[in-house]
Formats: C-alpha cells, structure tokens, sequence
C-alpha cells in the first residue's frame, strides 16, 4: 500500500528543471533509497513532499493528504532530517531536541532527548552553542531530531554525511530501528553502499526524473550479464571449454582473461554456478578458483543512466 | 495556542543571545531623554512640559525599532537555512507568524520594560489602570510593528532591499509622526501625512493613557481604532505572505 504517491510532480527554479514530472509510490513500512548525484533533484523532492517548497506542476499525496490542499497535515505525518543540518547558533543541541520534542507533540520530550544525546554520544556537548559544534555532531544532532520524533513518514537527506564510519553504523542501526519500529522511510543519497545496505527500494533520479525503481537485488539482476564468475584452472582452458561455457543459457558473454583464466558475464550467478561446475566437472576441467561477483549499484546506475555517480558533480540546484 | 507559545518561547530566547544590540538601543533611549531631551526641552517655548511629551515618544520609537528586530531575525534564519526546519515542523503558517508577531511584542515590552518603569515613577503615574492601559497600547502596536516587519521580510525575499527599505521607513516615520513633535506645530502637508502613521496613534494613545494634556494629542479612540487596524492588517498580511509566497531557499 502507498503511503506516498507523487504524481507529475514538477519543481522548476527559473530556467532550470530540478524535478521533471516524477511519478512515484513508496510502500508503507519500506526504506525507499532516492539514489542521485547533487542536482538530479532528489532534495527537491523531499522538500516539496515536506511541503517547505510548493511544486511547480502536480502534486503529492503524503498519507492521505494532499501536499498543496492540505501541508498542516502532511506536516503532522512527516519529520525531515536536511542535508544540512538546519540549528540556529544560539541554540544548544538540548534545546533544539527539547523544543523539537516539544512543537511535535512527542511525550516526555526532556526524556527522549537525553536519551537521544546520550546515544548519539552528544551529552558532554548538549549545552553547547550549535556554531561550535563540528560538523559531525551538527550532522548527528539533525539525524536526532527526526529519531525523537518517530514520525510516520521519516525523510533522511544524506544522514551521514560528514559522520566518521562508528557514526555511520550507529546512524544506519538507528533508521532501521525507526523503521522496525513503523516508519516509513525515504533516504536520499548518493553513497551507493549506504543505499544497498538500507534500501528495500532504489529509486535512481538523475536530471529530475525517476529513471528506475526495484529492489537493490533486482536492480542488480536487471543488467544484462552484470554478474561475473572468474574461473581459474589447473591447465590452460581450451577453445572447445569456452564454446561449451557459451552454450549455457543465461552466460551472456565471456573473455579468456589468460591461459587458464576465464570470465563468464551471466545473470544471477548464484543460481547458475551449480551447472556450470556440472559442466566443467563433465569436461574434466581442473578448477583452482571461483571468484564470483555481481554487479554493484554504481554498475546500475550507470547502466541506467550513462553516468558515473561519483564524478556526476553538478550543483544542486535546489536549495540546501 | 500550545504551539503559538514554543513560537514564543523560541524567539524570547533569541533576545537574550542579542544582548549587545538591544543594550544600544537602550543606550540611544537613555541618552536621547537624558541628555537631547533636556536641551531641546529648554529651547521648546510654544509647549508646556514638552520634555514628558518627548520622552514619551522616545520610548515609542525605541520600542518601535527594538519591534522592527523580527524581520532581521528572518533573514538572519534564512541565511543559516533555518527557515526550512520552521517551514517543515508541524506548525501552521497562522500558528509560526502571530507567535513571532507576539514574541516581537514582548520582547519589545520586556526589553523596555524598566526605562518605562522608570519614566513612569519619574513623572509620578501610580495608577494601575492608567499603567495597565499604556501596556497594553504598546503591546499592540509593537504586536503590529512585528507583524509590519514579517510581511517586509517575507513579501521582499532580499536582506538588501529590507534594510534599504527599513532605514527609509525608519526615517520617515518617525519623522512625519508626532513621536517627537504635535501634529499642530506640523506643516500643513506633513501633518496631514502623519494622519496615516501608526507611530503617531501609538504615541498619543500612550500619552493620553498617561494623563498627558490632550490639547496636542490625537483622538483616543480613533488612536485606538487605528492601532487596532493596523496590528490587525499587518498580521493578516504576514500570515497570507507566510502561507501564499514563501518557501525554502531562493533568498538573497
């Protein structure tokens, strides 16, 4: 069941079109993974589905309720953690978390955030002015906000952004708390690990459209002959083995590498690797070693969109 | 309601982390009544007591300036991209501009409240009602002062253009208001420009409620009606401005 559907949703700044008629549903209870380079329009999406920008073109429903008719309580549904974190410097991290507590109606919003503090290693520093904090804590404090409030709809934008790798893992264990919990959860990102090992989902955009949504299995299954098997032999491998290798269906492509080194390109390796052993065991080949390999998301996104996410370094061009 | 005080309870905070800013306020107050009121107090022969009629208006225009501070703060959040958490916290649009409306009020009363306590004693009014209706006057045009800002701030979308546009309106009225002088002592045109000024209303409402000789001050009721107006326009204004036109990012 959808707990959002976006529907030509459109977001246009002046000549530039930072979200392109987007249509998208995300199942409640999942980690939808938005998967992009900065400026393919993924924070502008999250921020018309927080209602803090007003589409272009179409609209969202967000639990119901209609992000242009109806934002108070779309509102109410959701909590967003930025990709910047958004503290104002007189605050403190304690006054921040408290009063958030307290505008989202959560119980016992002291309590919640001492706890909060305390998990996220931030207590020595609750009564610290936010412009003295480093980057990392400020990063930390904006993820807490959202894991206080336990919303419904939970918006994580880069949530690691700037976090050393302990920080990572503490951040990733806590989204799939808050999921565990009931939340659904929307990550956008552009760390390509950070999505495969959150995301139920994967959407990829890139220039403002949704270009492909599926599981990360399935998105990885969906490259023709993504998946590689290296096999190294005692002897060298004969012309007539790779012919017979070839043979098998679902072995897309494959290249002697040296003498007694092939790759096989295939689908979903897994399940083909007992028949191939079968054949090679039938041609009395000599394995030394299998090495298999699937495809990773980088390998998808480039697939689908031609480009490299790492080097596709445009500026955002929503507002950060 | 809950929601309007977290508002509240949000900016008063902020007064206390701009202390150095208010103190110069405080100090121009101090120094305006101490020191030029006096002097010109002595050259002003066609008034009686006009001193009291000067400080009067001086803590009007200060509370005015220390009011005017809410629009800054906005583009002092939207600088550090803090207008998008408020934007996106469950608050309605009502519920965000009429609590900092509200906390620009108070903050003003607070921050002024001990040179009023100490002009008040000064000229020796004791009597709660008179008191409690020169507070209240004040709150609410500082309230509307509040609400003027917002809609500035919002409806401009550019530091720049605000603070050209304050310092103008910052000039202008003052002077063509009767904060420091009658309208009866105005020239014709601009006396009658200051008819249309809230800052005169605020004023004389808050001599009259003083037990300031009438004989210069504007009507008290139609003082009263005005400011009513006025708080009420202004926050009206804020709050379609707030819900209608703005959004995160794309400020300068």
């Amino acid at each position: 069941m959808a707990i959002v559907s976006i529907r030509g949703l459109t977001k246009r700044y002046g000549a530039n079109l930072a979200v392109d008629h987007m249509n998208l549903d995300v199942r409640e209870g999942e980690i939808l993974g938005i998967l992009g380079p900065n400026g393919a329009g993924k924070s502008s999406t999250l921020l018309m589905l927080s209602t803090i920008i007003k589409p272009t073109e179409g609209t969202a429903e967000v639990g119901g309720y209609d992000i242009r008719t109806n934002p108070y309580k779309v509102r109410e549904l959701i909590g967003i953690a930025f990709q910047e974190p958004k503290l104002f410097w007189f605050n403190t991290p304690w006054q921040i978390l408290n009063w958030h507590g307290k505008v989202c109606g959560i119980k016992n919003p002291k309590q919640a955030a001492e706890r909060m503090l305390k998990q996220l290693n931030l207590w020595e520093a609750r009564n610290k002015y936010s412009h003295e904090l480093s980057g990392g804590m400020k990063k930390r404090v904006e993820v807490a906000k959202v894991m206080i409030q336990r919303p419904k709809i939970a918006i994580v934008d880069e949530p690691t952004a700037q976090i050393d790798v302990a920080g990572k893992y503490q951040i990733w264990d806590m989204i799939h708390k808050l999921r565990d919990e009931g939340s659904t959860i929307l990550l956008a990102t552009n760390e390509l690990g950070e999505a495969d090992r959150l995301s139920d989902r994967v959407a990829i955009v890139y220039h403002g459209r949704l270009r492909i949504l599926d599981t990360p299995r399935n998105l990885k299954d969906s490259i023709p002959g993504g998946d590689v098997i290296d096999i190294r032999t005692e002897s060298p491998i004969q012309e007539s083995i790779l012919q017979q290798m070839k043979q098998i269906p679902g072995v897309v492509d494959f290249t002697l590498v040296k003498e007694s080194h092939m790759r096989l390109y295939l689908n979903r390796a897994e399940k083909m690797l007992p028949t191939i052993m079968s054949r090679l065991n039938e041609l009395d080949v000599s394995i030394a070693s299998i090495n298999m390999k699937e495809p990773s998301l980088d390998d998808v996104f480039f697939h689908y969109t031609g480009d490299v996410l790492e080097e596709s370094d445009e500026p955002d061009s929503a507002p950060s | 309601m809950t929601k309007i005080l977290l508002v509240i309870e949000r900016d008063l905070r902020s007064l206390m982390m701009q202390k150095s800013i208010l103190m110069m306020r405080w100090f121009y107050a101090i120094v305006q009544i101490g020191i030029f009121g006096l002097a010109i107090s002595r050259l002003v022969t066609a008034m009686q007591d006009y001193y009291t009629y000067y400080a009067m208006g001086v803590i009007v225009m200060t509370m005015y300036s220390v009011a005017i501070f809410t629009g800054y703060e906005i583009y002092d959040e939207a600088d550090e991209g803090y207008t998008e958490y408020l934007l996106s916290i469950p608050l309605t649009r009502q519920e965000l501009v009429l609590g900092r409306s509200l906390a620009g009020g108070i903050r003003s009363m607070v921050f002024m409240a001990p040179i009023i306590a100490g002009f008040m004693l000064l000229i020796g009014i004791v009597d709660p009602v008179r008191v409690a209706i020169a507070l209240v006057a004040l709150f609410g045009f500082t309230f509307g002062v509040s609400g003027l800002s917002i809609t500035l701030a919002v409806g401009l979308r550019s530091g720049d253009k605000f603070d050209i546009i304050m310092g103008a309106l910052d000039a202008f009225i003052v002077r063509l208001s009767s904060a420091l002088y009658p309208q009866a002592f105005m020239p014709k045109p601009i006396a009658i420009l200051s008819e249309f000024n809230p800052l005169t209303y605020a004023s004389d409402f808050f001599r009259w409620s003083l037990n300031f000789n009438t004989r210069f001050l504007a009507n008290p009721v139609t003082a009263l009606i005005v400011l009513v107006i006025f708080l009420t326009t202004f926050n009206v204004a804020g709050v379609l401005i707030y819900e209608r036109s703005l959004e995160g990012g794309t400020w300068r």
